[in-house]
């Protein structure tokens, strides 16, 4: 027999908490569509994607009917395009783009991820196509995301990625200049990319998983939110170890979650179940925030000293629930910091209470990395590659995923707003330190070595 | 050997269950399941015990009232042979329907007539109506088993429109999502 209380609690974190799967992502492996007919290839990507995803949003929807939890976003990752494409030219590629966007819309998903190349060691023929692809194949598509990994502990970073990638922000950005350079929120650039994300821009399939997987992302930082403060309405002496508690058993309940609708999901669909990534992804919504977490813990706001410190635990908090809760947690898991889809961050930034150095430290001990910045129209490519360059280097020597989500608003500047819209939200412009002057560093190329593994001081 | 129901009622107060469970032993009765809840200030229990062949019902009606009607407490015995157990449980899907909102007649039956005209069979119910207009303050909760050959979206449908004639706000999640959730 439930009790009364377990019920009513479930109801207020799905009611008012916004605990929701935030996203059901189908993995396609599209590996054997590849070959030198472009014509053919299309065909055979549109041909493999409608038969593994023709019923994945009716499924979601039935399932999270069952459960009453609502499963917000159904996605579509595939292996990465540089490889499925390798022997396209950039303008193929971007006609290949189309065709995923075309499919993603009739199968009725958010979002397409899979537009990726991996080159933290090299590029290849195929990956350069790819990257000289991305400014148009986001910009001529609705639902198409994209991501490139450019530096790995194992290999370094490809600095020549780098530069590259600074250049293709500042194209997809001009190519989207009216709507603010949306393009570039679809884009992120890696450090340590993981396969088997489920979120958005960085979901893709990776070469080693099977022809088709689950992978589930839940959310939630209102219901961690409200777990703290419901913790230290009913005992304000609670250290932070025992907040942490409070985190971890809040994390598990939210993974369980998430693990339950993924299963009956997969079962449903005859797809193994891969991964459930339980991650604090804000939206732009009044209380479900991950900025909030922080004023509970007791700071100003977030940015201010005492922010690196209070993420940690946060970060390792939602790890250790989520690993004790499944055994198979994965993705990125843990807590996210995009500027312009959290409501609290975005205005932190506005106050001046946090900026990009801040910013930058943050991401040592977040799940992810820089995440939907806004930053001057002027910035040029190389200071945006060299940002890259910073972020990456804190995920290789630190062995953990770091990304970039940097957005240059074309025709504005710091302080003004940008605005995306949906989930995306809105954010004032950040200023960048020296942001419109050459950089020769990152022009000089190359590979900055990957670290060594000892004398970890 | 016979079985029997015994059931009590009253003002709750200490030593009810050991006052029921001394008579019990006395009588060389033993205890097979037991179940006691307390609305309000009310005790109500129900135990399922097997009798001593040597022992009648009446008997043991009277050594119970005894010791038990200087409590206030209420003594009903039947025996079991007059309640068949189903053949085998049948195969169910069970569901949590919970409602909130404001107090007035008919709810439990208004609810309670849906899940009947869909076979689904209320294996607990708890429902606390503290009266007013706060539907915080007037919640049922019902666990429903529900046969797979029910239609459940007619059901889902058919509980939605009850609910909202009701003024209430009506959730219905499968039971496993409160298990995951809550155990381990």
């Amino acid at each position: 027999m439930l009790t009364q209380r377990e019920i009513l609690s479930t109801l207020e974190m799905l009611q008012n908490e916004h605990l929701d799967v935030r996203t059901v992502t189908l993995g396609v492996n599209l590996l054997d569509c590849a070959g030198h007919d472009i014509e053919k290839l299309k065909n055979r990507i549109h041909t493999r994607i409608s038969h593994f995803a023709g019923n994945l949003v009716a499924a979601c929807n039935h399932i999270g009917q069952k459960y009453g939890i609502p499963v917000v976003n159904k996605r579509i990752a595939v292996s990465p395009i540089s490889a499925v494409g390798a022997a396209m030219s950039s303008s193929q590629l971007v006609d290949v783009a189309q065709v995923l966007d075309e499919v993603a819309a009739e199968v009725d998903v958010d979002f397409i991820g899979g537009f990726t190349a991996l080159v933290e060691k090299g590029i290849a023929r195929g990956d350069m196509a790819l990257i000289e692809a991305i400014p148009h194949a986001l910009a001529n598509t609705d639902r198409v995301c994209a991501s490139v990994n450019v530096a790995s502990t194992k290999a370094g970073i490809n600095m020549d990625a780098v530069l590259l990638m600074g250049k293709a922000i500042k194209q997809a950005a001009h190519l989207t200049a009216k709507d603010d350079g949306i393009a570039c929120a679809k884009l992120c650039v890696f450090a340590n990319i993981p396969q088997d994300i489920p979120f958005m821009a960085g979901a893709y399939l990776g070469i080693g998983e099977a022809d088709a997987v689950i992978n589930v992302g839940v959310s939630g930082p209102g219901v961690v939110k409200n777990a703290i403060d419901r913790a230290l309405e009913s005992d304000s002496d609670l250290d932070l170890g025992q907040i942490s508690d409070v985190i971890k058993k809040t994390a598990y309940k939210v993974t369980r979650v998430g693990e339950l609708i993924g299963r009956e999901v997969a079962d449903h669909l005859n797809i193994r179940f891969g991964v459930v990534d339980l991650s604090l992804a804000p939206t732009p919504n009044v209380g479900d925030s991950v900025g909030e977490i922080f004023q509970s813990l007791g700071l100003l706001s977030i940015g201010v000293p005492g922010t690196t410190a209070a993420l940690a635990l946060l970060n390792d908090a939602v790890k250790k629930g989520g690993a004790f809760a499944s055994s198979r947690v994965g993705g990125l898991s843990g807590a996210f910091i995009p500027v312009s889809e959290d409501l609290n961050i975005s205005e932190a930034a506005r106050k001046g209470y946090i900026g990009l150095e801040k910013l930058e430290a943050l991401t040592a001990v977040c799940s992810v990395g820089l995440d939907m910045i806004a930053l001057p129209g002027d910035t040029t490519e190389e200071t945006i590659a060299a940002v890259i360059a910073d972020e990456m280097s804190i995920g290789v020597i630190n062995n953990k995923t770091t990304a970039a989500r940097l957005i240059p608003v074309p025709g504005k500047k710091a302080g003004d707003n940008a605005y995306f819209g949906g989930l995306l939200g809105q954010s004032t412009i950040i200023p960048v330190n020296n942001g419109d002057n050459p950089n020769s560093f990152v022009r000089r190329g190359g590979l900055i070595p990957a670290p060594i593994q000892s004398l970890t001081n | 050997m016979s079985k029997a129901i015994l059931s009590i009622l009253g003002q709750d107060r200490r030593g009810i269950i050991a006052a029921v469970s001394k008579v019990l032993y006395e009588q060389n009765c033993n205890i097979e399941n037991v179940s006691q809840t307390t609305l309000q200030f009310v005790f109500a229990g129900v135990f399922i015990i097997s009798m001593p062949g040597d022992l009648s019902p009446e008997s043991l009606d009277q050594r119970l009232k005894a010791e038990l009607g200087p409590l206030g407490l209420d003594v009903h015995i039947t025996m079991l042979e007059s309640i068949t157990a189903p053949v085998s449980p049948p195969q169910s899907e069970s569901y949590v329907i919970t409602t909130k909102g404001p107090d007035r007649k008919g709810l439990v039956a208004g609810i309670s007539e849906v899940i009947a005209r869909f076979d689904g069979n209320i294996t607990n119910l708890q429902a606390v109506f503290k009266g007013g207009e706060d539907p915080g303050d007037n919640i049922m909760i019902y666990e429903v088993d529900v046969p797979p050959r029910t239609d459940q979206q007619a059901l889902y449908r058919e509980l939605k429109k009850r609910a909202a004639e009701l003024k209430l706000d009506i959730n219905i999640q499968h039971r496993n999502i409160f298990e995951a959730i809550h155990r381990i």
